[in-house]
């Protein structure tokens, strides 16, 4: 006996209603005979029979429904069971595909939760920003979610992000190297007063300054009063000063615009056991030698006692450095902003000299000169150092 | 409540709206007598009689012709396409007629059809019986296009798309057909078109898909989900008119858009979508937008449809590349 189970007919469906049959149990049919009429997906449809054979038994009555694959019709063995139809050998084969194909079925329930579009409250969004802010952002390591957008619709613009990362230069800047860098275990002394003064100072110079500096050497063999240095330094600047105003004065970098000073209040470096102090001598422009050398005298008197007013201390316009006076020839002295030039004078040496006719031995004072390069030309600097070497070079 | 398939709610919604509205009318090849290729009009002419629900010619123009003549005098004809890959010659009727009604007459007459047709592969079908080509008509203006994904939405918005003025064409996944069950409550209550259906909420990547492809793209962002992404799932569900006030709120959210579709590339629908997010969302996007779609090729037969649809596996690649953006 075979059994012909239901085949797949071509809609993929599950099951199919039993319509009609057109056979009864104990009949005989030859191959392709309709069988039965079935109701599917797709239409009413007839199912030939796989083969010829004595029908043993019908598996369901009409208006049943029948899975696929389940047994539909039982046959009786006969001779000629080996035959087997077009129909059944499709069924045979799961994936083969047919009129309308394979349907994928489940009993899954779907469970889901949708939520129509235009009913949900507004969120607030991340950051905006165009795909190309978001590149340089990237590439700048900068997170946009820290920038403040100043874009049409709040959007974060490229100029943002150079905001951001100059903020981001200057907070760093204005921490004081104690704050950045942690010390080994140790007694450290916070810096006070004028050494804190110095710090700061310099540390805005690292930050803003175009620092440059020229070496030269005044030869002053032929002076007549041979220790009036710190005097005829002085008037040397102001001699300077005539021939090139461009260092004696201001730069500010905000406006971009450089402040050239007719007087010649010069700052002078003066060490002591509490820091550096750096008192004024105003108007040197105006003074003669004599008057010159009292400021010089009642200055360091002062600074010693440290007397001097703090008014005496501030809006100068140039600034000496007398390094030399310990050791050192040369230096890379560095100016205080606004200001835009600071002269060295090294330590004062007897050097061998070539001069006309053979070599001597010469007194010669080393000249350091930093300027703002920002503002102040190595052009300007030369004759300014120039006109400095040319008055030193007299006699008195 | 009833735990039904997508087919059978949509016999649903066609069954109380002709009990409901003496104007609507089912016709298409083989709606009646034998309740339609894949059973969605089952034993509706027996109920409705066949003067509500016809049998027609093997013509699909004439199918479009009818009922664009029915609609423009008052009737609601659901005219039913056996398979989309022979809607092609109703588009005639459709584009130069059923979208025109409403400017022609400068709204003394409007068209309120439906157009309903299955699509999509996946059911091991011969040629012609795959096709996905819903941007065709999501281009032709005047003509709204709708795709269900779920029993529940298939009979709310058939129910929509019976009632509304306008001619609609209503697309049904015919793969996931009978894929799963859902309680759907035949009360009548029709569905809000003309909007997205968030299917799942998230907040690092949206997904956008329609019709069959969102049983893919949930099954991947369950499996991202276990991962740790967190994707918004939206069903597209109204073609056209697109509602991307729904898209561009969820990119401000995550900042990333993935779309799916199982239609080819070339002129989807998203590349529409991808190209209104650039429009008007762009500041929002944290990377470039990604497609997973089908191919620039004609549809293939069984043994190699499925590698042509987007898989689940190919669904998490795309989405992971871009988190990576």
């Amino acid at each position: 006996m075979t059994t012909f189970n239901l085949p797949d007919l071509g809609e993929g469906l599950p099951e199919a209603e039993i319509v009609e049959w057109h056979v009864a149990e104990g009949d005989t049919v030859s191959v392709d005979d309709p069988l039965v009429s079935v109701e599917t997906a797709k239409a009413v449809v007839e199912v030939p029979s796989p083969q010829s054979g004595t029908i043993a038994k019908l598996h369901a009555g009409a208006g049943d429904v029948v899975l696929t694959g389940a047994p539909l019709v039982d046959f009786a063995a006969s001779p000629d069971s080996g035959k087997v139809s077009s129909a059944q050998k499709t069924a045979a084969t799961p994936a083969a595909a047919t009129v309308v194909g394979n349907m994928p079925t489940g009993d899954e329930v779907l469970k889901e939760t949708a939520i129509a579009g235009g009913s949900r409250r507004r969120q607030t969004g991340r950051v905006k920003a165009t795909p190309s802010v978001r590149t340089e952002a990237k590439r700048l390591g900068i997170d946009l979610a820290k920038v403040t957008p100043s874009g049409k619709n709040g959007q974060i613009t490229i100029a943002d992000l150079t905001d951001y990362k100059l903020s981001q230069q200057k907070a760093r800047a204005s921490k004081s190297p104690l704050q950045r860098v942690s010390l080994p275990t140790g007694q450290a002394e916070a810096l006070r007063g004028a050494r804190k003064v110095m710090a700061q100072s310099m540390t805005l110079h690292r930050d803003e300054v175009a620092g440059c500096t020229i070496f030269d050497d005044a030869d002053i063999n032929d002076w007549l009063h041979k220790k009036d240095f710190t005097v005829r330094v002085l008037r040397a600047m102001v001699s300077g000063c005539a021939a090139e105003p461009a260092l004696n004065g201001f730069y500010a970098p905000a406006s971009m615009s450089h402040q050239k000073e007719s007087r010649v209040d010069i700052a002078m470096a003066v060490d002591t056991p509490a820091g550096l102090i750096v008192p004024v001598i105003r108007n040197v422009e105006a003074m003669s030698v004599e008057q010159i050398r009292t400021a010089v005298a009642d200055l360091k008197q002062a600074t010693l006692e440290r007397t001097v007013a703090p008014q005496d201390m501030v809006n100068y316009t140039i600034t000496l450095s007398n390094f030399g006076m310990l050791a050192g020839r040369y230096a890379t002295p560095l100016m205080v902003p606004p200001t835009v030039a600071i002269l060295g004078i090294g330590k004062l040496q007897h050097d061998v000299v070539a001069v006309l006719g053979g070599i001597e031995v010469h007194r010669r004072l080393p000249l350091s000169l930093t300027f703002d390069h920002r503002c102040v030309t190595g052009g300007d600097a030369c004759r300014f150092l120039a006109a400095v070497i040319e008055d030193l070079l007299k006699p008195q | 409540m009833a735990e039904v398939t997508l087919i059978d709610a949509l016999t649903m919604a066609m069954a109380w709206e002709l009990e409901h509205d003496p104007s609507v009318i089912v016709l298409g090849e083989d709606v009646g007598v034998n309740g339609g290729v894949f059973r969605a009009t089952a034993g509706l002419q027996k109920k409705f009689g066949a003067d509500r629900v016809q049998d027609t010619p093997l013509a699909e123009g004439m199918i479009a012709g009818i009922s664009i003549g029915m609609a423009a005098q008052g009737m609601r004809p659901i005219a039913e396409i056996q398979f989309m890959g022979f809607i092609y010659p109703t588009v005639d009727q459709i584009i130069s007629h059923a979208g025109r009604m409403r400017n022609r007459t400068r709204g003394r007459l409007t068209c309120p059809m439906v157009l309903r047709a299955p699509f999509g592969g996946g059911i091991h079908a011969p040629e012609h019986h795959s096709e996905s080509t819903e941007a065709m008509f999501a281009h032709m203006p005047g003509i709204r296009v709708v795709i269900p994904s779920s029993p529940t939405r298939a009979y709310g918005l058939l129910l929509a798309a019976i009632r509304d003025p306008d001619p609609v064409v209503f697309l049904e996944p015919k793969r996931i057909y009978r894929l799963n069950k859902q309680d759907v409550e035949d009360n009548g209550k029709a569905l809000p078109m003309d909007v997205c259906y968030i299917l799942r909420e998230g907040s690092d990547m949206t997904v956008v898909t329609w019709g069959a492809m969102t049983f893919e793209t949930l099954k991947a962002a369950d499996q991202l989900a276990r991962k740790g992404v967190r994707c918004e799932v939206i069903d597209l569900t109204t073609i056209s008119p697109i509602d991307y006030e729904t898209i561009l709120e969820s990119v401000q959210k995550t900042g990333r858009l993935v779309i799916v579709h199982e239609a080819a590339r070339t002129c989807g629908v998203g590349a529409e979508i991808a190209a209104i997010v650039a429009e008007k969302g762009i500041y929002d996007l944290q990377g470039p937008i990604r497609r997973v779609t089908g191919y620039d090729v004609v549809m293939p037969l069984f043994r190699r449809e499925m590698d042509y649809m987007p898989s689940v596996g190919k669904i998490i690649d795309v989405i992971q590349e871009s988190l990576e953006d």
